[in-house]
Order: C-alpha cells, then sequence, then structure tokens
C-alpha cells in the first residue's frame, strides 16, 4: 500500500508521518513515532486506553487514521507530562491511589485533561461524564473520580 | 514503614506513559506472530492448505499442527486434581479435531502484525462441523458428543461429614434450590503477550511477558522443549491486570519461544482483544443444586450440594480447583458439621477454563447466602440475626471443616467473626427503621458473610542485597500485575533494615535473578513474599550486626541497626554505614576475613541473604462482612447499587492505602460478575460475546462509592508479619449481597438463582413474587 505523508503537530512540535493510509493513528504513535504511552486495550474503540487529544478533545487514537492527524494538534500523554515529575492532576492520581495497573491510566489522565482544561471547576458529575468511556479493571474509578475532583477544586485543571 | 501508606514507587511511570508493556518491546529482526484459531466450537479438520498464505510477500513461516516436534507433549496440569486428566489436556495446537470456538490450529509469522493477519485470511481449512456440547448439564447424556477418548467427565469427587441425611429429617426449615453462576472471565485490560529471542552466543532463550507463575511456566517450557531451566529466561514486563487469568501456561506460551528457536528471530504475539475474549481462560460457570437445612433455634445444621462445574473443552493449567475450591469453603464461615457434597467437573465445547479472582468462592458464596437468606425467611428471622447464632465462634478458631482442595485442609486461622459481624451491621446502619416502600423504585438491602482464603503454595523466595553505597535491592520471586508489591515489599524490607524506600529497588518476575520463585495468585504475595522479604532481610541485618561486632569489636548485642547505619547503643556516634559493611563483607576484601581462606569460602557472599520460605498448607483465611442497599426499577428491572460497605479483618495492613484499592477494586470486579458480564454461547457452541460491546465491563456509571471497614485484629499465624491476603475478599460476596439486596426489594424469596441479574431476571422474579 502506498505511504501517505502526514504532517501535523505533536505534543507541540512539528511532527512527519509516513505511513499507510490505512493504519491508526494509535499504532502510528506507538510504532512510527515510539510514544508508548498510548495504549490498545480493544482497539474497536470501547476500552478509552488509547485516548489522545486532538485539538484538545478526547479522542479514540484506534478508531482515528493517521492520516486524519492532518494540519491537526494531536498531545498524547507523554505532552501532558511535564519534564520530570508529575503534573498536578498526575500527582493527584497518585496521592489518591488512583491506578493499579496503569494501563488504562494515559487515558484517563487525558480524559480529564481534556475536561479540566475545558471546565477547570468541573463536578462529579461532569468527571463522571468524562471518563464514562474509559474503562478500568483495577479501581473501581472512585480514587480517579477524587484526583480529578481534588484538581477541579483547586482550579489546578488550568494549563500548568 | 509497616502501616504507612507512601505513595506508590510504580507510578510515576504508569502516569507518565512510561510503563514498559510487552507491546512496547522490540528488538532488532522481529517478526510478529498471529494465532489463527478454530471457528468452530466442534469439528473435524479435513484439511488445511497454507500455500497462498505462504506465498504473500513479508510472510516468514505458517506453522500448523504437522510442524509440531514429534511427541510434544500436551499442556500439563500444575495443581493436584481429583483424577486422572493427561486424557483432557489440551495441545498446543490442534491438528484433526477442533473442541472450541478460538482453540489455535496455525500461527503465521511475518514481518508485521497486519501482514500475518492478512495472511491468516488465506489458510483454507476444511472443516467439517460435528455435533457441539454446549452446556454441563449435557455431558452425561447417552446421546451427548464425546469430546475426548477419556469421555466427557474429567473428575468427580465429594465429601460426607457428619450425619446430613439425619439434620435433614430433623430440620424445622428445609431450602431446596438450585443455584447458577454464568461463564465470564478476568479481563484485564491489557491483552496477553510474548517476545521471545534466542541469542546463540549466549545460548539463552529470552521469553518476555510471562506473569503469575514465570518460574512455573519456565519450568514447563523447558520440560516441552527439552532444554535445560538454564537456558531459559523469562521476564515480567509491566502487565496490565490478572485477575487469575493472565499468565497460566497457554498454547502461546510454547508456540511462540518454539517459533522463535525454529526460526532464529525474534517473535511478538500480541493478542487482540477478539480473541482474547475466545482464548484466556474462563471461569465461574457452575451449578449448585443445594439442599439447606436449620433447626428450631435457628441453627443451620446441613447444607447438602451438588456441584456441576463446565471446565470447557480442556483442563487447563489449573485442572479442576476452582470447582474443587467451591466444594471445600462451601460452608463458609459457619460452624456446621453436616456437610455433603457431590462435584462434578464436565467438559463442554467451550473455551478452557481456570481461575478468576475469588475462584470457586464467588460462585459457592452466592449459592450459600442466597439459600441461608431464605432459611431466615422461613424461621421469621432477620437475616443478620441468622448468620449471627450460626458463625463460627472465635474460640472454636482454627476451625478445620474437615474438607480438602488441591490436598491442602480447608483451616480457618484467626478471627472473631461475630465481632466483625456486628461492627459492619452498626457502621450500615442495619437496625435502623426502614422507609416504606412506594411506587416502583424499591429499595432493599443485603448481606453476606464470607470467608476468602488466601495465600497458597509451597513456598516463596526472596533476596536481599546491599550494594557498597547502601543501596538494597530487593529479588522477589512473586509477580506484579499491577497490585503495587515493588512498593510493598520496599516497605517490607524497610521495616526491617531502617533505610528509607527511596534506597530500595524491588525487582520481580525474572527467572534469571533468582533460581526459584512461586509467584502472585491466591492474594498470596503480601504473605509468602512479605514473609519470605522479611527472612532475608533480617538475615541481612544479622549479617550486618555480626560484621560491625568484629569491626567494631563490640559485642553484637550492644550494636542496634537504624537509619542505614549499624550503631553502638550506647555511643551512636560509633556507627558502620550499611554500604560501608557490604564493603567489608565484599568476597576478596582480606580486613575481616584474612587470606588465605578456605579454597571455597561458602557464604562469603557480600551483605546478601536468600530465603525459601514455606507455606502454610491451608493458607490463611479473611472473615467478611459484605453489605448492599440497591435500589431496583420494578418496571425496567434496573438494578442501581446505592450503597455497598465491605468490613474484612484481613490482620494487618501493610500499605493502608493500597489494601482499601484492592478491597475497593476487588468489589467493582464482582459487580461485573453479579450484574454485567456472561461469555455466551449458542447451541454449536459458538461464542456470541466477542467484543465490548457484548460484553459489558462495569464502568464508572456502574459502580458506586464503596466503603471499606478495615479491622486489623485477627493476624495470621501464618507468616511473621500477620498479614493475610486482601486481593480477592473484595470480590467474594458481591454477587451473594446484591442477589439478597434485590429479593428483599422485591419483597419475597423468588427467584434471583441465576447469575447475572439482568433486567430480565429481576422482572421474573418481581413476577412469581406473591
Amino acid at each position: 500500500m502506498s505511504r501517505r505523508r502526514v504532517d501535523f503537530t505533536l505534543n507541540g512540535r512539528p511532527a512527519t508521518l509516513e505511513v499507510a493510509p490505512n493504519k491508526s493513528l494509535a499504532d502510528a504513535l506507538r510504532d512510527d513515532l515510539g510514544l508508548t504511552g498510548t495504549h490498545l486495550g480493544c482497539e474497536h474503540g470501547v476500552c478509552g486506553a488509547c485516548t489522545v487529544l486532538l485539538e484538545g478533545e478526547a479522542v479514540r487514537g484506534c478508531l482515528l487514521l493517521a492520516v486524519q492527524a492532518e494540519g491537526a494538534e494531536i498531545v498524547t500523554i507523554e505532552g501532558v507530562s511535564p519534564e520530570s515529575g508529575l503534573s498536578p492532576l498526575q500527582e493527584a492520581f497518585r496521592s489518591h491511589h488512583a491506578l493499579q495497573c496503569g494501563f488504562c491510566t494515559p487515558g484517563m489522565v487525558l480524559s480529564l485533561q481534556a475536561l479540566l482544561e475545558r471546565t477547570p471547576g468541573a463536578g462529579e458529575a461532569e468527571i463522571r461524564e468524562a471518563i464514562s468511556g474509559n474503562l478500568c479493571r483495577c479501581t473501581g474509578y472512585q480514587p480517579i473520580v477524587d484526583a480529578a475532583l481534588e484538581i477541579a477544586g483547586s482550579g489546578g485543571g488550568q494549563k500548568r | 514503614m509497616i502501616g504507612a501508606s507512601p505513595p506508590r514507587v510504580e507510578d510515576a511511570r504508569f502516569l507518565r506513559g512510561e510503563g514498559r508493556y510487552v507491546a512496547d518491546l522490540r528488538l532488532p529482526g522481529m517478526l510478529e506472530a498471529v494465532v489463527v484459531r478454530s471457528p468452530y466450537g466442534h469439528a473435524r479438520l479435513l484439511s488445511i492448505d497454507t500455500a497462498e498464505a505462504l506465498a504473500l510477500p513479508g510472510i516468514h513461516a505458517v506453522i500448523t499442527g504437522a510442524d509440531l516436534p514429534p511427541g510434544i507433549a500436551r499442556i500439563p496440569c500444575r495443581v493436584p486434581t481429583h483424577g486422572e486428566m493427561s486424557g483432557f489436556l489440551q495441545p498446543v495446537l490442534g491438528r484433526e479435531v477442533a473442541r472450541y470456538f478460538g482453540e489455535p490450529f496455525a500461527v503465521v509469522i511475518a514481518e508485521n502484525r497486519s501482514l500475518a493477519e492478512d495472511a491468516a485470511e488465506l489458510i483454507e481449512f476444511d472443516w467439517d462441523p460435528l455435533p457441539a456440547l454446549a452446556s454441563g448439564e449435557d455431558a452425561e447424556k447417552p446421546d451427548a458428543p464425546r469430546l475426548h477418548e477419556a469421555g466427557n467427565i474429567a473428575s468427580r469427587w465429594g465429601f460426607d461429614l457428619g450425619d446430613v441425611d439425619r439434620a435433614k429429617t430433623e430440620a424445622a426449615a428445609v431450602v431446596e434450590e438450585t443455584f447458577t453462576s454464568q461463564r465470564h472471565t478476568a479481563m484485564p485490560l491489557e491483552t496477553r503477550g510474548l517476545l521471545a529471542s534466542y541469542d546463540a552466543a549466549r545460548n539463552l532463550l529470552e521469553v518476555f511477558g510471562p506473569t503469575k507463575v514465570p518460574h512455573t511456566n519456565r519450568a514447563i517450557l523447558a520440560g516441552m522443549l527439552d532444554m535445560p531451566e538454564g537456558d531459559i529466561r523469562f521476564v515480567e514486563p509491566d502487565v496490565g491486570g490478572s485477575f487469575g487469568a493472565r499468565g497460566e501456561f497457554y498454547p502461546e506460551d510454547f508456540l511462540i519461544p518454539w517459533i522463535a528457536l525454529r526460526l532464529k528471530r525474534p517473535i511478538r504475539w500480541i493478542e487482540d482483544r477478539l480473541e482474547h475474549f475466545a482464548a484466556i481462560n474462563h471461569s465461574r460457570e457452575m451449578r449448585f443444586t443445594l439442599t439447606a437445612c436449620a433447626d428450631a433455634e435457628g441453627r443451620i445444621t446441613a447444607f447438602d450440594v451438588k456441584l456441576l462445574a463446565d471446565m470447557g473443552a480442556y483442563i487447563r493449567t489449573h485442572g479442576d480447583i476452582v470447582p474443587s475450591h467451591a466444594a471445600a469453603q462451601f460452608p463458609g464461615p459457619y460452624r456446621l458439621r453436616n456437610y455433603r457434597c457431590q462435584a462434578v467437573a464436565a467438559l463442554t465445547n467451550k473455551t478452557p477454563t481456570g481461575t478468576l479472582r475469588a475462584p470457586g468462592m464467588f460462585e459457592a458464596n452466592f449459592a450459600r447466602e442466597r439459600a441461608v437468606d431464605r432459611l431466615a425467611a422461613q424461621l421469621g428471622l432477620d437475616p443478620a440475626e441468622l448468620r449471627r447464632r450460626n458463625l463460627i465462634r472465635p474460640e472454636e478458631l482454627p476451625w478445620n471443616t474437615g474438607t480438602e482442595s488441591a490436598n491442602r485442609p480447608v483451616i480457618y486461622d484467626s478471627g472473631d467473626f461475630p465481632d466483625v459481624l456486628a461492627r459492619a451491621l452498626n457502621a450500615f446502619g442495619w437496625d435502623k427503621p426502614r422507609a416504606a416502600q412506594n411506587g416502583p423504585l424499591r429499595r432493599g438491602r443485603g448481606i453476606a458473610v464470607v470467608v476468602e482464603p488466601s495465600a497458597f503454595g509451597p513456598f516463596e523466595a526472596a533476596r536481599v542485597e546491599i550494594d557498597v553505597r547502601g543501596r538494597v535491592e530487593v529479588i522477589s520471586g512473586c509477580s506484579s500485575q499491577g497490585q503495587g508489591h515493588e512498593t510493598v515489599l520496599a516497605q517490607v524490607a524497610a521495616e526491617v533494615l531502617r533505610v528509607p524506600l527511596e534506597s530500595i529497588r524491588v525487582r520481580h518476575g525474572d527467572t534469571g535473578l533468582l533460581r526459584y520463585g512461586g509467584g502472585t495468585y491466591a492474594s498470596r504475595t503480601a504473605v509468602m513474599s512479605g514473609h519470605a522479604v522479611t527472612a532475608a532481610a533480617e538475615t541481612v541485618k544479622a549479617k550486618a550486626i555480626a560484621a560491625a561486632a568484629r569491626k567494631l569489636e563490640a559485642p553484637e548485642d550492644s550494636l542496634v541497626l537504624e537509619d542505614g547505619y549499624v550503631r553502638l547503643q550506647d555511643a551512636p556516634e560509633v556507627s558502620l554505614a550499611l554500604g560501608e559493611i557490604a564493603r567489608l563483607l565484599a568476597p576478596g576484601n582480606p580486613e575481616l576475613t584474612p587470606p588465605p581462606p578456605a579454597a571455597n569460602a561458602v557464604d562469603q557472599d557480600g551483605l546478601t541473604a536468600t530465603s525459601h520460605i514455606r507455606g502454610y498448607p491451608s493458607g490463611t483465611s479473611v472473615f467478611a462482612v459484605h453489605l448492599a442497599e440497591v435500589e431496583v426499577d420494578c418496571e425496567t428491572g434496573q438494578i442501581a447499587v446505592k450503597r455497598y460497605l465491605l468490613a474484612a479483618d484481613i490482620g494487618r495492613a501493610i500499605n493502608p492505602k493500597l489494601v482499601e484499592g484492592q478491597l475497593v477494586g476487588g468489589v467493582a470486579q464482582g459487580l461485573g460478575g453479579a450484574l454485567l458480564e456472561e461469555l455466551t454461547y449458542d447451541s454449536e457452541a459458538q461464542l456470541q460475546t466477542g467484543t465490548f460491546a457484548d460484553y459489558m465491563l462495569p464502568s464508572v456509571a456502574e459502580v458506586p462509592r464503596i466503603e471499606t471497614m478495615v479491622i486489623e485484629e485477627a493476624r495470621s499465624p501464618s507468616n511473621p508479619l500477620g498479614v493475610k491476603g486482601v486481593g480477592e475478599v473484595g470480590t467474594s460476596g458481591v454477587a451473594a449481597v446484591l442477589g439478597n439486596a434485590v429479593a428483599d426489594a422485591l419483597g419475597g424469596q423468588t427467584g434471583l438463582n441465576a447469575l447475572p441479574l439482568t433486567p430480565e431476571r429481576v422482572l421474573a422474579a418481581l413476577e412469581e413474587t406473591p
């Protein structure tokens, strides 16, 4: 299959891919760009482990084609992580024990990051809605909700 | 450090997306594998033609059963069983007959996964479908399809304790019901995967991706390949959940390493979710035909159980241990001595089965506790009061049920069950007046009392090493699928060695670092690995003090270890850092061991120690009370869990926050099994639930805030820390308590004998309610 060139912004920097037109964005991020923080849990658009931000919105990396990223701004878990240490939201996950195996975690963080940037003072209902498309098999979700509530309560959802 | 909740050392890498799961690993020259599986539940394979697939560019091999080494063994069963299982074991690749949808029949090796998937489509299989056996009930029928030469029944066993018949005759209340638990599975969010690579220079076959029991699985692979165990190294990467199912020895655990050897190329196989549904161990499909008796004083006097377990098409590594646990532990926390059980493990044309969080217990607790509520109704007693009267009393512990599972006696080690019950009821407000039912939304509450066993297995190993800079390395024979063992075992080591957590590294799941290891199952790691790490750290501490005593020319009992230093108790400024002691003890250092030493200086291995601790045959056990309040919509049959309280006496918490995480997460997983998750097959044994669109995991919308009451009083005598396993007790009672709560909401004791508690079943039960 002939490859297509895709130019886009990835984690704030220009990026270029040469990919088959049927390759998913998640596969391209993982295989071609080495960004393995984007996880594949079901590859049919249900589990949310592959969540990335497209123009600030949480989207499924497994359902988007890489070529659809042309000209767009994409942010992955690597892009919301500070140079070292953790972002306030990541720190809140840690202090609330909002992760166990870590597989859903990047998707959860990105879904909530998108919410908290859009609605910095989001309430519990909005937080639950924001992660309604992210499955977690370990935590029972409540610590994740609590982590987001802590950031929403402190107004810390604004861009670092 | 024990009893503290420091943030997990694992978290930063997971939160930053820097976890390294098996699909994140690649090696130069790596090829990718796709497993081609049977599309039939039961069919004869007439022919297989791989020519067209092989002709595709980028395809390196198509492996079928005909390519297997002659005489290759079937996958062995790794636990004691109640019968001879050799006639039911699974081959690594099918050759003539497919016995379940998803059984592996070929492996395609290609430059990448998408090419391999394309080639898989081009393999021509000629199948002749056979009549399928889709239910355990049918397995013994004379006209049932015969699945194996050895038949359709893997094992039968049972117990007949006390005098069940007399108890039945004398009973004031008798409940006779059939309860069923549905087939579902662990469904970790990361699918399985393996990366195998053979390095001729080091004569080493490395396999990345194993988890749960890496040492056991290495031994199995070494046996099947006829290789020395030392030529194989299993390495556990980060693992996205197991819950009992992931990390057993599956067909791929032979196929991928064997193909890597054969092709002399690294081979990676990453399961996709659709094949995961058909390939990973299923669990929980059981039927209990139960008679429960009580006398007029409200004493539960007997359980008489017929247990039928649907094992799927083959017996896998777990043998019949799941129904075995259910049969052995069925009496639960009750002080009854009349117990009969007749258990049958039947084979069907479905995916083979294994353990899933609280294996056998989730199912048995559902059947028993639903029956106990019916006894209470017959006797006109409050369900909590009936339980209170029948709980094993503290002075009766340790309590031997008289049963066994996997050659282990069932003994409850410690606890005060009535006290935990009283505290739980009080916290829940069980005795508070209840609002009158009004309208279609009805409230109900339920109770379930359970004993959850944990910490099985004959041994566990650990090694503690301190380097010349005082850094501590803990190597554990356990594995980790996300529970937080790197944190917990560091806490255990820190407790003994009195060093900060930051100076401790925990490694696990690597057969190259430790010759022996048990692994992580049966909620055993805090107990068994905690014990092993404590033992190794204590030996290191003793070594350090002995060495410091010689160096400082002071008696050992005048020295203490604190803050990473061995100090003179009366003159703390006189001290030796652990790193300095490690230097003194390094092989070849003449300061404490002047040359010439013995030809072979045994134990001159630095400031290190390895422990191999023995397990308690009966493990340890946690008593727990599950209490729940539900709201049932009598028009739609929908169940909303409004309140959930889990009270458990866990002996002692190493890390309270992680304990809470295990308990709450366990309940959430149980909610899925109680209300949502079911793997269904049609009459031809076709799997009908193969995606997350038709197999529903609990989402944030279904899981309420779960309250926990963690009691740390009944220390376990099985280990020096006094801890008990907490991984499964959250899951164990969920179906039981929700079944009882929904029945209470409907105001009767009809129906609700089958899981999951779907809206249809709720409405059917409502219809039957008088």
